[in-house]
Formats: C-alpha cells, sequence, structure tokens
C-alpha cells in the first residue's frame, strides 16, 4: 500500500520554476488596492506600567489615518489569547493564563512588546509619525532567567499568575524513580539548558488585513503554516467567528514553528482595518522579529540517570523549568506534551518521573521551534548517558547498545504512557558506527593532534513523535477536468517543503499518470471554509494530509469506476483500471480519466486521521577544536535515519540537511540573550544573533534505515524536524568528548569560541 | 530612514563645499556603514554627499617606496589589485577579508577610516604600517589620526582624498571573525618596517593600537615565541556578551603569534 | 526627491523618487519586480543581492539615487527568452532551494562568485557566500549547485 519511492532526477521541484526566477509571491510581495501601511510601536523596556498614552502629535502627522492602542483592543474585547495547556497539572491544577490585549494596555511586560499601531498611507509616515506618539512608562523591575522569575521575591509579571508559575505538572512514577536510584550502583547527574533561539525563517512577517462592512468578515493575507490553526486561534483572540475570517497565502518563506500561531500582529492589523475602512498592510523587520517573533525551546533540565552494575539504565527523573516568555503561546504543549512522549528516549528504562515548572518572564513568548519539544528530550537524555559512558569509562557506543529498546519490544509501550510504533535500534546503530567508521576514530584523533588541534567525537540515538495533529482529520479533495488534469486541493501549506512536488507525486503515482497532469494548490479561499486539515507543522502534511492524497486518488478510482460501469454498461468488477485508464475486463472498451469530466469536472474528497510515527536515527558528528581560539568546527557528519517509505528522496536528505544544521547552529552559536537587569535584549539583529553560513556542516554522510510504519497508508514518517533532535545531541557531545580529557565538565551551549577557551583554562588550573 | 537631501558631488571641491555649508550632511562613499545606520534611525544627516564616483579619490599606485591608495577605492579592488599583492600582500589579504563579497563590492577604504569603527580592519594596517591619511587639508600621520572610539582627528568638511603606506620589508594580518558581525573580534597586523616592528590591533578595544610589549619584544627577536607571557593589559579591551576582556587579550596574542607564522614563510 | 534612470535588466527605468528610497524598494515597490528580497535590517542576509554594474552588492544598502545611471541585473534579468540561466538551472537540480526566499540573492552572489573565481573550491565557496543567509537547507546543496554552476558555465557560454 505504500508509493513507490521516487527518485529526484534531473527534473527538480515543480516550485522551483518560480522560485528561481523570481517568480514566488511572498506575504511582502502583495499589495491591495487602497491599503494604508502599518508601523508597529513597541516597547523598549522589559516590565513597566503603561501610565499614559498620547496620540494627539502622531495622528496630526501627515498621512495618519489612525493610531491604534490597547484601548482599542481592549473595547474590542481582542485579550485573550488561545493557548495548549489546556490539560491538568500537578494536583489538578489549571493553567493560569494572563491576558494580552492585541496592543499593551495597562503594563508591557517584555521589550519589543507591542504598544501602537500607527496606519498611514505611506510606511514612512507611519514610521515618522509613531516617533511622536507619546507614551509614560512607569518602570517596574524585569525578571528574565526562569529560575529566577519562580524564586521566592520575583518580580510579579500578572496578577492572576502568582510566583510567575503558569502550570506545574508531573508525570511518571515518582516512587518507582526513588526506589530505583535508591537501589543504583551508578547515577549520574547533570543539569542543562536548552537555550532560547530565534527560529528565523528568512521571510520577515507580513500581513494584510481588509475588513468588508458588508460582510462583517475579514480577509488577511498573510504569511503562515497553514490557515486552519491560524483561524482558529485568530477567532479565540478576537470573538470574530470562523467563517467570518478569511486568508490567503502565497508562497512563504520557511516557518519552523514560528509561523504557526495566530499574533497580536493580525489583531490589531484587524482593528485597524474596521477602524479606517481600508486594507491595512505591515510589513515586519528583521529586528522586530528577532524580537518579537516567538522563540523557540529555552528549557532548563535537572536530570539524573541511574544504572545498574551491568550498566543497564534502571531509572531516569527530569525536573523541567519551562520558560514560555512573558505571555502563554497558542503552541506552548509541545515542551510538555512532546517531552513526556519521548522522554525514554531509544532505551528501556522502566521507571521515569517528571516535573515541569512552566515560568513566566519578561522575555518574549515562546512557542514551537522545529522539534518542540523533542530536540530538547533528545539532548537531555543523550547528555545523560554519553556523561553516564564518560563516567563509567564505557564505550559511548556500547552503553547505549546495552540499553537499547530491542525490535521484538515493539510497539513499545513507555512508562509515560506513550506507544513507539515500530525502529530496529541495534541495526541503526551499526549501520551508523560503520557509516562514521567508529572503529577508525583513534586514528582521526591522533592526527589531528599532530596537526595541533583537538578533536572530539559525538553519538546520538533518537527517537521522536510526529505526524499526529490536532485537526479531527485531514480532507483533501481531488478534482478532475476533461483534459484528465487532477488539482488536489489541500489545507497544509508548504513552506519551502515541497509538497507541490511530493503531494502531487502521491497522487501521479497512486492514478497511474504522468506526474505533469497532477497541480497542488493549498488553503485556497473556495476551499478553505470547507475542507479540514492540520496545518503544517510538527512534520504531519506527508503523513496526514499526504496519505489523504493517496487515499483520495484511490476513492477517485473507485468513483470513476462505478462512473465507467455504466458507460461501458458492465458491471463494475468487470471494469479494471490502470494507468489513467478503465477497461472492461473481456472487451477492448475503454475510457480515459478525462472523459469522466466530459460535461463537468468530477471531484472527490477523501479523509483520514492518522497517530504519531517515530521516526528514529542515529548521529555521529566529529569536531575539531583550535586551542588557541577555542572555536570548534564540524570535521563529519554521519547520519543514518529511519523515516520510513521516502516519497522524494532529494526533499527528505534536504529536510535533514536543514535540521542538522539548525542543530549544530544552536550548540555552536545562537542564543537570544537578555541583560539580566534591565531586560533588553543584547542580541536583536544578526549583528549579535548568530546564524549558520555555508561551511558550518560541511557534508553529511546518510543513509537510510527503514522499518514500516502501518500508520500511514503511505508507510512515511514525519522527518519534517528529525535533522536537529539528532543534531543537538551529537554536536554537543563531540564537542565535550573532545574537552574531557582536558578535564571540562559539563558546558551548556552555545559552545562559543570563547566558551570552550574559558573552560580549557579552567580545566587546566584545576577549577573545573 | 529619515527624510535626507542627496547631492552628487562633482568634485571634492564642491563636496567640501556642501560639507562647509549644511554642518549635518554627510560624505557618502561606498554607504556600508552610513546606510545601514540611517536604516536604524541612529544617524539624521540633512544631506548626504554622494563622493562615489570622484575621480580625484580613485587610484592604487607603489612609487618612491610608498603604495598609495585612494579613498573611494573599494575594498574588492585593493584585495585583487596586482599592485597591492605586490607592494603589500598583506593589505590585500586584509582588503579580502572585509565583510562579505557584497561589501568589498561598495565599501571604500576612505569610508572605513573616516567611521573609525573599533572592529573595522583598516585601522591595523594603518597605525601597523605607519601610514599617513591625506586629506583635503593636510597629511595626518597614523599615531595622530585614530582618537577613539569612532572618533579621528578630521575637522568638520574636512575629507580623506588618500592613504599613503610606506612599504614594509614585510608584514601580516590575522583576524578572528566575530561570529555573527563578521568584524575583528581582534585582528593584529605586524610589520616590519623602515622603523622597526609594529604591532597594531583592533577589534579588541575601543580603537586601534599599538601592542608595544609585543613590538619592544619582536625587535628582539622576531619569533612567535617572544610573545610567550607578555604582558598585555585586558583591563583597556572590550568585554561584552560574545567575549570578555580575558578571551580577546588572549585572541590577541593568538592573532598575533598567527600573522607572524604567516611572515616565517616569506623574504 | 530625485530623479532617477536606472538600466534594469536591460531596460531603462525612470522614476522621481524620494531621495532616501532604497535601491530594494525601487526595484520591488516603483518597478515591481519583487524577486528581489528584504531579510533583514543590518545588510547581512543577501536576500536583496543585485548586480550593479556587474558587481554583486546587497541593493538594501544602496540609495536609488546612487544607482542613478547605472546598469542593473536582478534575479528576473537571468534567464534569457525563457531560458533558465545555468545557476538556476544548477539550483533546482541539486536541491539548494527549499522555500526559496534567499534563493534569488543566493543565485546573484553565486553569478558575482563564479565571476570572480570559475573554478572555485569549498572554502572559496564558503567564503563566496559569507553574505547569504540559508535557513532551510543547511547549505549542503547550495553548495553543490554553485560547484554544478561552475561546471556548466565553463562548459558553454550562456
Amino acid at each position: 500500500m505504500s508509493a513507490k519511492a521516487h527518485n529526484h532526477g534531473p527534473v527538480g521541484r515543480v516550485e522551483d520554476k518560480r522560485l528561481v526566477t523570481g517568480g514566488g509571491t511572498f506575504a511582502a510581495d502583495y499589495n491591495v488596492p487602497g491599503q494604508l501601511h502599518g508601523y508597529f510601536l513597541r516597547s523598549d523596556r522589559a516590565h513597566a506600567e503603561i501610565v499614559a498614552v498620547n496620540t494627539e502629535r502622531a495622528m496630526k502627522h501627515a498621512g495618519v489615518k489612525a493610531v491604534i492602542t490597547g484601548a482599542d483592543a481592549v473595547r474590542a474585547g481582542y485579550v485573550k489569547p488561545m493557548h495548549t495547556l489546556t490539560f491538568p497539572g500537578k494536583g489538578g491544577m489549571q493553567t493560569r493564563a494572563p491576558e494580552r490585549p492585541v496592543l499593551a494596555h495597562g503594563g508591557v511586560h517584555f521589550v519589543g512588546e507591542a504598544v501602537a499601531l500607527v496606519v498611514a498611507e505611506s510606511a514612512e509616515a507611519a514610521q515618522d509619525a509613531a516617533e511622536l506618539v507619546e507614551i509614560r512608562y512607569r518602570d517596574l523591575p524585569a525578571v528574565v532567567a526562569p529560575e529566577g522569575a519562580l524564586a521566592p521575591g520575583a518580580p510579579q509579571l500578572h496578577g492572576n499568575v502568582p510566583g510567575n508559575l503558569a502550570l506545574e505538572a508531573e508525570v511518571g512514577d515518582a516512587a518507582a524513580v526513588e526506589a530505583a536510584f535508591a537501589r543504583a550502583a551508578h547515577v549520574t547527574r547533570l543539569k542543562v539548558e536548552v537555550t532560547r533561539v530565534a527560529p528565523n525563517p528568512m521571510e520577515p512577517r507580513a500581513y494584510i488585513a481588509s475588513y468588508d462592512a458588508r460582510a462583517d468578515s475579514y480577509t488577511l493575507h498573510v504569511c503562515c503554516q497553514g490557515i486552519t490553526t491560524l483561524r482558529r486561534h485568530l477567532s479565540a483572540y478576537t470573538g470574530v467567528p470562523e467563517e467570518k475570517l478569511h486568508f490567503e497565502v502565497g508562497d512563504v518563506g520557511g516557518g519552523f514553528g514560528q509561523r504557526t500561531p495566530a499574533y497580536p500582529e493580525h489583531g490589531a492589523l484587524m482593528l485597524a482595518a474596521k477602524q479606517t475602512g481600508r486594507p491595512v498592510r505591515w510589513v515586519s523587520t528583521r529586528s522586530e522579529g528577532i524580537a518579537c517573533d516567538t522563540h523557540g525551546r529555552a528549557n532548563v533540565i535537572d536530570g539524573a540517570l541511574a544504572l545498574d552494575r551491568e550498566g543497564r539504565f534502571v531509572a531516569m527523573r527530569l525536573d523541567w523549568v519551562n520558560d514560555m516568555g512573558a505571555y502563554l503561546s497558542p503552541a506552548s504543549m509541545g515542551h510538555i506534551r512532546n517531552t513526556t512522549t519521548c522522554m525514554t528516549g531509544v532505551y528501556r528504562i522502566p521507571a521515569l518521573y517528571a516535573t515541569y515548572r512552566v515560568a513566566l518572564t519578561n522575555t518574549n513568548p515562546v512557542s514551537s521551534y522545529r522539534g518542540a519539544g523533542r530536540p530538547d528530550i533528545a539532548y537531555t537524555v543523550e547528555r545523560l548517558v554519553s556523561q553516564a559512558a564518560t563516567e563509567l569509562k564505557m564505550d559511548a557506543a556500547e552503553l547505549r547498545r546495552r540499553n537499547l529498546i530491542p525490535p521484538e519490544a515493539f510497539p513499545y509501550k513507555t512508562p509515560t504512557g506513550s506507544t513507539y510504533e515500530n525502529a530496529d535500534l541495534p541495526g541503526l546503530l551499526e549501520k551508523a558506527l560503520k557509516l562514521a567508521d567508529w572503529k577508525g576514530y583513534a586514528k582521526r584523533r591522533a592526527q589531528t593532534e599532530k596537526a595541533g588541534k583537538l578533536r572530539g567525537i559525538g553519538i546520538a540515538t533518537v527517537i521522536e513523535n510526529t505526524g499526529a495533529g490536532q485537526a479531527a482529520k485531514d480532507e483533501v479533495e481531488l478534482e478532475l477536468d476533461a483534459a484528465g488534469n487532477i488539482t488536489v486541493y489541500t489545507m497544509s501549506k508548504s513552506q519551502g517543503h515541497g509538497h507541490e512536488t511530493t503531494f502531487a507525486t502521491i497522487v501521479a503515482d497512486a492514478l497511474g499518470v504522468p506526474f505533469e497532469r497532477v497541480r497542488l494548490k493549498q488553503c485556497t479561499p473556495e476551499r478553505q471554509h470547507r475542507l479540514q486539515g492540520n496545518h503544517t507543522g510538527g512534520s504531519r502534511s506527508t503523513v496526514g494530509a499526504g496519505s489523504v492524497c493517496h487515499l483520495a486518488a484511490q476513492k477517485l478510482i473507485e468513483h470513476g469506476r462505478a462512473a465507467a460501469a455504466l458507460e461501458l454498461a458492465v458491471e463494475p468488477s468487470q471494469v479494471e483500471y490502470a494507468d489513467g485508464v478503465y477497461r472492461t475486463k473481456e472487451s477492448k472498451r475503454t475510457l480515459k480519466l478525462g472523459d469522466l469530466a466530459r460535461s463537468k469536472p468530477v471531484s472527490v474528497i477523501a479523509e483520514g486521521k492518522f497517530g504519531s510515527t517515530f521516526p528514529n536515527g542515529c548521529h555521529i558528528a566529529e569536531v575539531e577544536i583550535d586551542p588557541g581560539t577555542g572555536a570548534a568546527e564540524i570535521a563529519s557528519y554521519a547520519a543514518v535515519d529511519d523515516i520510513g517509505t521516502v516519497i522524494n528522496h532529494a526533499v527528505v536528505e534536504g529536510q535533514l540537511h536543514g535540521g542538522v544544521a539548525m542543530g549544530a547552529g544552536q550548540v555552536l552559536g545562537e542564543k537570544v540573550v537578555y541583560d539580566p537587569g534591565s531586560g533588553q535584549l543584547l542580541t536583536g539583529s544578526f549583528m549579535d544573533y548568530y546564524m549558520p553560513r555555508a561551511g558550518l556542516v560541511p557534508a553529511i554522510r546518510g543513509a537510510e534505515h527503514a522499518t514500516p510504519s502501518s500508520v500511514s497508508p503511505l508507510g512515511v514518517k514525519g522527518v519534517g524536524e528529525s535533522g536537529c533532535t539528532g543534531s543537538l545531541p551529537a554536536v554537543a557531545n563531540a564537542v565535550m568528548d573532545a574537552l574531557a580529557p582536558l578535564g571540562v565538565g559539563h558546558l551548556d551551549m552555545p559552545l562559543t569560541p570563547s566558551k570552550v577557551w574559558h573552560a580549557m583554562q579552567d580545566a587546566r588550573k584545576g577549577r573545573h | 530612514m529619515y527624510a535626507l537631501n542627496y547631492v552628487k558631488a562633482k568634485s571634492l571641491k564642491e563636496a567640501a563645499a556642501i560639507l562647509a555649508k549644511n554642518p549635518e550632511a554627510k560624505l557618502l562613499a561606498g554607504g556600508m556603514t552610513l546606510i545601514p545606520t540611517m536604516k536604524q534611525r541612529l544617524a539624521r544627516p540633512t544631506h548626504v554627499v554622494d563622493i562615489a564616483g570622484l575621480s580625484e579619490l580613485r587610484g592604487i599606485v607603489s612609487k618612491g617606496g610608498k603604495l598609495v591608495i585612494g579613498a573611494g577605492t573599494k575594498h574588492h579592488d585593493v584585495a585583487t589589485s596586482a599592485v597591492v599583492r605586490k607592494a603589500i600582500p598583506a593589505l590585500a589579504g586584509l582588503a579580502a577579508e572585509i565583510g562579505d563579497p557584497q561589501v568589498r563590492n561598495r565599501g571604500t577604504i576612505g569610508g572605513s577610516l573616516a567611521n573609525n569603527d573599533p572592529a573595522a580592519d583598516y585601522p591595523a594596517a594603518v597605525l601597523g604600517l605607519g601610514a599617513s591619511v591625506v586629506t583635503s587639508k593636510r597629511s595626518i600621520a597614523a599615531e595622530d589620526y585614530f582618537q577613539g572610539l569612532f572618533a579621528t582627528a578630521l575637522d568638520a568638511g574636512e575629507v580623506i582624498v588618500r592613504v599613503e603606506f610606506p612599504l614594509p620589508k614585510r608584514a601580516a594580518y590575522s583576524k578572528f571573525h566575530h561570529p555573527a558581525s563578521g568584524y575583528a573580534m581582534a585582528g593584529v597586523f605586524i610589520a616590519q618596517t623602515a622603523g622597526g616592528v609594529r604591532v597594531a590591533v583592533t577589534g579588541a578595544g575601543p580603537g586601534v593600537f599599538r601592542w608595544t610589549a609585543a613590538e619592544a619584544a619582536l625587535a628582539k627577536s622576531f619569533k612567535p615565541a617572544a610573545l610567550e607571557g607578555l604582558a598585555l593589559d585586558a583591563s583597556g579591551l572590550n568585554s561584552d556578551i560574545h567575549a570578555d576582556r580575558d578571551y580577546r587579550a588572549n585572541l590577541v596574542r593568538v592573532m598575533a603569534k598567527r600573522a607572524l607564522a604567516k611572515l616565517s614563510g616569506r623574504k | 526627491m530625485a530623479k532617477v534612470t536606472i538600466k534594469v535588466n536591460g531596460k531603462n527605468q525612470t522614476r522621481t523618487v524620494e531621495d532616501r528610497m532604497l535601491l530594494v524598494d525601487f526595484l520591488r515597490d516603483e518597478l515591481r519586480l519583487t524577486g528581489t528580497h528584504v531579510g533583514c535590517d543590518t545588510s547581512q542576509c543577501g536576500c536583496c543581492t543585485v548586480h550593479v554594474d556587474g558587481r554583486a552588492v546587497k541593493s538594501c544598502t544602496v540609495l536609488a539615487a546612487q544607482a542613478n545611471g547605472a546598469n542593473i541585473v536582478t534575479i528576473e534579468g537571468m534567464a534569457k527568452n525563457g531560458k533558465l540561466h545555468p545557476i538556476q538551472r544548477a539550483f533546482s537540480e541539486c536541491h539548494g532551494l527549499q522555500c526559496g526566499f534567499c534563493t534569488p540573492g543566493m543565485i546573484m552572489a553565486t553569478a558575482g562568485l563564479l565571476k570572480d573565481k570559475p573554478n572555485p573550491t569549498d572554502e572559496e565557496i564558503y567564503k563566496g557566500l559569507e553574505g547569504n543567509l540559508c535557513r532551510c537547507t543547511g547549505y549542503i546543496n547550495i553548495v553543490k549547485a554553485v560547484k554544478m554552476s561552475a561546471k556548466l558555465l565553463r562548459g558553454k557560454k550562456h
């Protein structure tokens, strides 16, 4: 039932032609007749009471049509964003969620929070006028570190979130874990920070909001990862019913989870459009985006792993502090849900227990970012395991081998209640060790040392849950015309994923028709209120919408078979279908697929809902460190991944490359930094926020080790995020391995040249 | 950015006249520093005077023991000039590492020196070689030119016309790139000049400076070992989230050694 | 206001614009050539790269007025008569793009690099693309695309 593997030939992707010629239409490429331009005035301080807002001078500036403020937001009732920490916490605790008017009202809680929206005839006029908006603040002390925010005496951000604790949750069996630790032969402890990072897709945000007074409806031209989730969030935030929210979306320049949620800016622009009666356009800048587009990760984990005398894992305990920023973003649950699902990693660990404390801080809200917690848990577990191996003087691969969930144990029910579908972890590990020439490492290290550098090797064996969505189902419509062309309508939205190629492949393969006959359309205005479906995120689109594309093709064939039987005057059982043609079993009479649509187009809608898939991988990185400067470089990278069936190898490889680079970037340099005292953002532009460049990951030796998945008809496992789930721990372990002989213990990311150098000096002085 | 008036100067004289008449006017050559600053609304010139095309600011000539580079010369042209590569290859190498290729296609040596960013590269070469900054009014020795953070000896309305580099016996530059911005986190220019060894350091402090202890040590023994354990007062160096003063002091030492190592292979 | 005449992709374009208008905005807003993108505000990401008088330049860091009289090629000017430029072809065949936002700038930077270095090593490619950021691809296929471009360009005159 799985699609034929399709090798990426010399054709390239369908979407390439327009993208390489500058013909893509990204959000800022759109203009609407009669549009006005918006400029957001943003808070320049981390925590303050808003004493007064005076827009008089700004309103008098040439070209200004309106200045929207928090008072307008409150008046309209645009104050309560959706969040997804909707499961009960410890002792049945309900999440305490602060209100967040789409424009700040009463107080500001992070640098960059939008306080007013100036609307004018030109973007320049709006920006010029914004400087005339007078805001009087009363500064309050700020707290930017999550543990600090939870400590007694910390500045309180919101009245309804005492102690800045939005939720406390726990999972697993505390008693069993405690008992196991008491008996354990060895316990390894590690406290890690998985840093706050800025996803930074290359396209800055841009929206145009229009209001139709007659229909009392809004049309938003946006960049997003799909409109269903966005619409649901925005409807909850503004009270505008979903059927009154229409979206248009073209090409999207990357997303990585940052473009999934509804933002305050959506709501503020809606207010402006309604008030002025004209469309209002806003194009963000990069600095604006680094400050106020949702951040990723930002977790502190205090962990311990207990082992028996044979080096088998008997228990693990993790205490999390999840920094969620000043407000709960709509996609906040991943750091608890996903880390719970994958807590045991690829290992059999009989007893698990984790606690979570969600802290609010005077920083930008945190949301999903490529992996949404799964890279975080993979990193924590893999660092603990590698550290245990070092402490026990065991080979890092051997300790893992000893503890992998064996193939016969699948489907494997983990102690935290999740069930892993299928994997061949021992086979995966062996393949990776061979691919990386694990055995030959000593020779390479000797060569590096001769050249005056340090070398380290890091391994990570990881698994993650991908694919399941939150929508009731994924629906796909196929529309067939008389020429035999098929248009595929989905509610997924590619942001570089190549769905126009891969989904067309799925349908073309299932129908046996030439690829060129199939065209994908995503989130179209005409279908968006008719079709249900998940947005594209969480590596779910191929599993979900892609599988339904396959089902829809099969449905079309069956629907066509019945119609063909009528036309050919035989029983449907007498009709065969292959490669775009129906033929009767006995006579030579045929009917082309397109003939069915002779009088009018034929449309079928298929649906499906699929659970999680469990891609897994073993990544092995080697780094070289220049002891003079502390700079680490990736010398080699090998990755063996179990991603099930592959529709398009180049596309999948590309996703892995991108994910690996993101993880490597986070380990080696990326970090959002706020000044601890003032809460000012110190990494506000690319001048200070490190971004991976060409050469960071020079090459990846890759291989597949697929085990079939029966979760979806295609047998695919969602792979979009997997690269960084592997590289975050692999690269970190490699650097730590290089430094271990010097006596350097754990170092938190980012492992910048300065940090590495200092650690080496401290170790030399016996201070580490 | 704020509204401004753009004027294309037809001559140096005209440029100087506009500057004299409009105290808030700024010169625009490559624009690689001025335009980003204006975009951030950190600068608000009334006029930008485009001098990029002026022939008076062009030219690369080596004669009479001096390499003379017009202030309007782009980094790419310095990096690829056969004249520069022959006369002072270290200077060509330095220019080849400024910014990125697109920046090098616009940015100019005059613009870089007029701005005097503490992490720019050219100041290290100018101070390291004991060059002279020749302006529309006078010739300023390197010693007198650099006056601290973004500050130079230039008077209002004074325009850099060319830079005159005395040819060294040999020279080398080694730079540690800031991981995010690409600027020098520490850049060390070492030259054996007619007047002795000069070691100029950029990126590490509030402005380019000479590491006199290193100069003295290298004068005695021109070897990397001479820099071992040498005093470098870290207290005056920059400290930020990317690098504290101790790390910068280390980088200065390491870049100095690497610059020296580059010289060991040459005449 | 400044009256500028700029040759863009072979065609002279005359407009009257604000002195502070950036070249990238001139291209995008005045000429509706939206293939050149704005990805940052500190002149680092390279999404806005075009060729000005034959050299790769960040159009977000040039005033339209500065480009008066110049000869500019944007991504829209690379394909000829509907036929993709070898670099465009190479990027597609090597899967050197995913979302496509950085791609026009990346292609223009590649064209500039290969002009200066027709047969670049890996290190020279990394250095040549220092002014261009990509968040999707991890760069590995971009480097492959540059190498394939070099081969195609060395093999024929385009």
